[in-house]
């Protein structure tokens, strides 16, 4: 069985956030909801000054957090190694955005279909079928995933309940990579079963030293950086999103 | 349209990604999961949410060109039920490889966006206020504008300008439109790099400004190019963005020159925060390294520049009686003229000949640069004497000159030795600060060779090199004061052009347009100086603007807005290129437009059929016949209006394409194959770099332009830049009081670079202008991070000061004498995400005398005081 993980290439990545919005288009995220978030970091005084950007998608812990605190058995790991949230389930108690040391869950403040940046009832859109509030919805999010058939891709997402990353788990079945990792620009987000060897991600792990985000933690997080080194206290991030801050 | 599904997953194995195939076998492999046809086909029935009843979906891909950027990417589109839902990259297409940037994904929300213009827009209010609008139908708007431009046309072509921002399809809007109705043309002159084009086709006849040959190069000097968030040369970024990151993955080192580190962030091996403005210093002071440490190519200089020319006393080129320039043979020893057979030129030497002195112009460049010691541009840009000398060392190294590399069967020159430079050309000194950074590879043998400089994707000459070298002069220039006593040099690309619309019988223009189509341009907005460009523009009596978007300037000066689609058309042909491999794509309609939208050539054929310039052997169908290259049977009847659709159709079939523009809706692109040694490397050619010789070291039309602009009376202000080789002198800004004591310059980000587009999904990442400013200098002004302030310019000539307010945001990453705005702030209006996002720095800039030179292009750079915001 196949047992995903990502390695992410710091040494390609231009900072460019192209997987930030990749995975807002297809995961339909509502505004100020970011499943996937590229740090800009900044470091030093002038003119001894570096520049870093570090991607951050859900870390999909073996050891996840999340998952434990999770009271109704929403949060929950896959076979396939994914971390998932079983939208028929949530109750919204917040426990897994609470245990995340990542800080990687959003929280639906408002009613998603009515966060969708623009408004799409506007009479000029007068027969564009609207789905989930929007006139470009991806019908896969609503389909029933894996061998239990939960609804764990996003589409059931309603107001009061926590979503997050799912590494795409409906283009998995599809047999297509994550969104973000499909479409960066410069290969730096590289996906596959980490189970197998001769995998791209297996491969790059065997070639470069490699680091994961807060590894003392003993969160197990299944996605893994290459080419770079861990943000550091005195990593000063930049062009800051301001994401989950509105109510 | 419909279309099968084209395409599962994305990247190749080129960027070290899963391919479809290994993917595939890792889902097979899982109990479990269901691979993709079964679960997801053609067509599908979801079950349906709770309240709506189940729908049969339809979901098919259509292949298209990007719209966004100035590149053109490939893309896909996915559609359910004849609805775009997501936009991916184009795996086949050479420029992005099945990826886009974060504006290509994003501009899924252009195609939806309720606060496009929806219809064709009359003004009901006065004009210099926010437009008040009234909805006509497009017989109305296209009526009333051709009856405006016909009007004008009728008393005099010229009284009708055209004007374009980004022009996606030269031959029928640059060519067709503007020859069928004798408009006058202005480009965009807006963040591009005119001082840079200018400065590469008089210098090395090329069209671009500087790249390298990224599979071959090794060390690059990054010249203020934004590696992460702007273009560079040709392409807006997705291109160099991959053929950086893979030549970093093979070692290439590079060195930032910039003063601003966040743009090249850790791509950077060593960073040269260069003071803004002083590019030529530097350049001169590393040119003068690499004659010190006799790193240079001789044999290249001698043959192929005109670095053996022999010079009269009097800046000529010593001539023999059919006017050919003269070198000094070392086998006669005597003057023989440049090219003979058989001659050994003199690279350096002073001679006595015919009763005078003559001396090399690579001897007269050595004397000329004599002062320019790195000490002496150490004063001047900031940067340590002793780093100008390490990196003129290791430019040498790098270099590798005599050395070679067999490709495809030809023996070129190698070296690995590049320069990346493009919007850094848009300051006062810009065409010459660029002419003395092409002398570094020049005098490496770097031009043209493999993994050396290069400026155009293949080696073609640009019209300009001859052209730009035999200027006549003229005392009745237009708008544009091309060929002027003032700015010979010039594209119409003048920001000089608002300045002679206010007073135009300053500049000897007789007369000013009455009329103006702006074509995706918005000059308010995006080009500097936008008190000077109101006042320029509320001279137009008629102006109509085709814009998806409210522009500034339509709103505060459109008589007519007709709104353009954005994806929504057919388009093109566009280059699909990424400099190793060729293509041509065309954009594909992946849906019908939602508004009352029309494409820009449905536009230009209905105004053209209205002016009555459609039809005949000069009309608009025959120019772009013409302009499209089209041949019998392939071309496009005269009688008859076409379809866009019918149009490409008809230039496919030209192409060799059997199946039309059919081809193009299955496929998006013409993939071309590997562009072949013979038409990339210049001294892979049947006559070396094509004939395009010699590379001018020395300017002598430079020197003979200054002597008739001073003859015709020009102030010294016009003609005191026009030098054979680059002089440095202090920029004007210089001039400006002591207390405005920073530089504010301008940069583009990754999220709005060439957008021009109110896009959610891209103003979410970066919602509001900042002012980017050093820590310590912050302080020293009682400013915290955050702080909102007050920024003042000053212009040195005027003594006119302008302020805006904005918030500041520190950076490390930033000279402590400088600050920085992004632009595409307070571009548009009437939309939410863009009304209260501004202001642009465009307000705080200058562009009259003394601001730009030679080329009368564009200064991004001021000096400024930066203060805490008054409390309101």
């Amino acid at each position: 069985m196949a047992r995903y993980g990502m390695v992410i290439d710091l040494s390609r990545c231009h900072g460019c956030r192209a997987c930030m919005v990749a995975c807002k288009v297809e995961n339909n995220t509502p505004k100020g909801s970011f499943w996937n978030y590229v740090f800009r970091f900044e470091e030093g005084v002038f003119p001894e000054t570096r520049v870093s950007f570090l991607p951050r998608p859900c870390m999909h812990c073996d050891n996840a957090p999340c998952v434990k605190v999770c009271p109704v058995g929403s949060r929950h790991k896959t076979l396939e190694g994914l971390t998932l949230t079983d939208w028929d389930r949530c109750i919204g108690c917040r426990y897994c955005e609470v245990a995340c040391p990542y800080g990687v869950n959003c929280f639906n403040w408002k009613d998603p279909k009515k966060n969708r940046y623009l408004d799409w009832s506007d009479p000029s859109l007068e027969g564009v079928e609207l789905s989930h509030g929007m006139p470009y919805a991806n019908p896969d999010l609503d389909l029933p995933q894996g061998s239990q058939g939960r609804h764990t891709a996003g589409g059931g997402r309603m107001k009061g309940v926590v979503e997050k990353c799912t590494f795409c788990v409906h283009r998995l079945e599809k047999g297509l990579l994550p969104a973000c990792a499909a479409n960066c620009p410069v290969g730096a987000l590289v996906f596959g079963d980490l189970d197998d060897p001769e995998s791209p991600p297996s491969q790059l792990l065997r070639e470069k030293p490699h680091f994961r985000l807060l590894e003392g933690e003993g969160t197990e997080p299944r996605v893994y950086y290459v080419g770079g080194a861990p943000p550091t206290t005195a990593s000063r991030q930049i062009e800051a999103v301001k994401a989950r801050v509105e109510r | 349209m419909t279309k099968e599904k084209k395409s599962g997953t994305r990247v190749g194995p080129k960027w070290g990604q899963v391919t479809r195939r290994t993917f595939l076998q890792g889902v097979a492999a899982t109990s479990g999961a269901v691979a993709g046809s079964s679960l997801f086909g053609d067509l599908i029935t979801l079950s349906p949410l709770p309240g709506e009843s189940p729908k049969p979906l339809h979901e098919d891909w259509i292949p298209t060109t990007c719209w966004i950027g100035k590149q053109e990417c490939g893309m896909l589109a996915r559609r359910i039920n004849g609805h775009v839902v997501k936009l991916e990259g184009l795996p086949a297409h050479p420029r992005n490889r099945g990826t886009l940037c974060p504006k290509g994904i994003a501009q899924i929300q252009a195609l939806y966006d309720p606060n496009r213009v929806k219809a064709p827009l009359l003004r009901t209010n006065e004009k210099g206020v926010k437009g008040t609008w009234r909805e006509i139908s497009w017989d109305d708007a296209l009526d009333l504008v051709a009856e405006r431009i016909g009007e004008a046309r009728d008393r005099d072509p010229s009284l009708f300008v055209w004007q374009k921002g980004r022009s996606k399809a030269k031959p029928l809007y640059d060519k067709a439109f503007v020859g069928a109705t004798g408009a006058l043309k202005l480009h965009h002159g807006a963040f591009c790099s005119d001082a840079g084009y200018r400065a590469m086709e008089y210098t090395i006849g090329m069209h671009g400004v500087m790249h390298p040959d990224f599979k071959h190069t090794q060390y690059l000097l990054s010249w203020g190019w934004n590696i992460t968030g702007g273009g560079g040369n040709k392409y807006c970024w997705l291109t160099w963005a991959q053929q950086l990151v893979e030549a970093r993955q093979r070692g290439l080192r590079v060195i930032d020159i910039d003063p601003r580190l966040r743009s090249a962030a850790h791509f950077a091996d060593e960073w040269l925060p260069v003071r803004p403005g002083t590019d030529m210093p530097l350049a001169l002071a590393l040119c003068k390294v690499l004659i010190d440490q006799d790193t240079i190519d001789r044999p290249y200089l001698t043959t192929y520049t005109n670095s053996s020319h022999l010079l009269q006393e009097d800046g000529s080129f010593l001539r023999d009686d059919e006017g050919s320039p003269l070198v000094w043979d070392e086998e006669t020893e005597t003057p023989r003229p440049f090219g003979s057979e058989g001659i050994s030129p003199a690279l350096e030497g002073v001679y006595s000949w015919d009763g005078a002195q003559v001396r090399t112009v690579f001897s007269s460049f050595k004397d000329h640069i004599s002062t320019a010691t790195p000490e002496w541009a150490a004063e001047i840009t900031g940067i340590p004497a002793n780093q100008i000398r390490k990196i003129g060392r290791e430019l040498g190294d790098n270099a590798m000159i005599g050395s070679t590399i067999e490709i495809e069967g030809h023996t070129l020159p190698y070296r690995p030795v590049a320069i990346m430079a493009y919007h850094m050309s848009q300051q006062e000194l810009g065409f010459q600060a660029l002419r003395a950074m092409t002398f570094i590879p020049m005098l490496l043998g770097a031009i043209g060779a493999v993994g050396g400089q290069f400026t155009d994707l293949t080696w073609k000459e640009h019209k300009n090199w001859k052209k730009l070298d035999n200027i006549e002069i003229t005392d009745t220039p237009n708008i544009t004061l091309k060929g002027s006593k003032y700015y010979p040099i010039n594209s119409n690309n003048s920001s000089l052009v608002a300045h002679v619309m206010k007073d135009p019988l300053r500049y000897g223009v007789s007369g000013i347009p009455e009329v103006a189509l702006l074509h995706h341009v918005n000059p308010l907005g995006s080009f500097p100086d936008q008190k000077a460009n109101r006042e320029a523009y509320a001279k137009l009596k008629f102006v109509a603007v085709i814009d998806p978007w409210l522009s500034l300037t339509a709103d505060l000066y459109a008589d007519v807005v007709l709104p353009a689609s954005t994806l929504e058309k057919y388009e093109g042909p566009m280059k699909g290129t990424d400099q190793y491999e060729d293509a041509v794509a065309l954009r594909i309609p992946p849906m019908e437009p939602i508004f009352d939208t029309r494409s820009e050539i449905e536009i230009y054929l209905d105004l053209c059929e209205r002016l009555g310039v459609l039809n005949g052997e000069k009309g608009y169908l025959a120019l772009v016949n013409k302009n499209l290259k089209l041949k019998p049977p392939y071309t496009l009847p005269l009688d008859k209006k076409p379809t866009p659709r019918e149009i490409y159709d008809i230039w496919a079939k030209g192409q060799g394409i059997k199946e039309g523009v059919a081809f193009f809706e299955d496929n998006g692109v013409l993939l071309k194959g590997a562009v072949p040694a013979s038409k990339r490397y210049p001294m892979a050619m049947d006559t070396p770099f094509g004939g395009v010789v010699p590379h001018r070291l020395y300017g002598e039309s430079l020197l003979g332009y200054a002597r008739k602009m001073e003859e015709r009376g020009a102030p010294e202000i016009y003609w005191r830049d026009y030098t054979p080789f680059p002089v440095w002198r202090t920029p004007t800004l210089e001039g400006s009081p002591a207390k405005y004591d920073l530089y504010l310059t301008s940069f583009h980000k990754i999220e709005f670079k060439q957008s021009r587009t109110p896009i959610p999904f891209v103003r979410e990442l970066a919602p509001t202008q900042v002012l980017e400013i050093n820590p310590s200098a912050a302080r020293a002004r009682g400013l915290e991070d955050g702080d909102r302030v007050q920024v003042e310019s000053h212009n040195a000539v005027t003594g006119e000061t302008r302020k805006i307010e904005t918030t500041v945001r520190f950076r490390e990453s930033i000279r402590p004498d400088v600050v920085a705005m992004p632009h595409h702030y307070g571009e548009h209006t009437k939309h939410p995400w863009v009304d209260g996002t501004g202001p642009t720095p465009n307000t705080l800039f200058f562009t009259g005398e003394g601001y730009v030179s030679n080329t009368a292009d564009q200064t991004y750079l001021v000096k400024v005081r930066v203060s805490k915001a008054p409390r309101r």
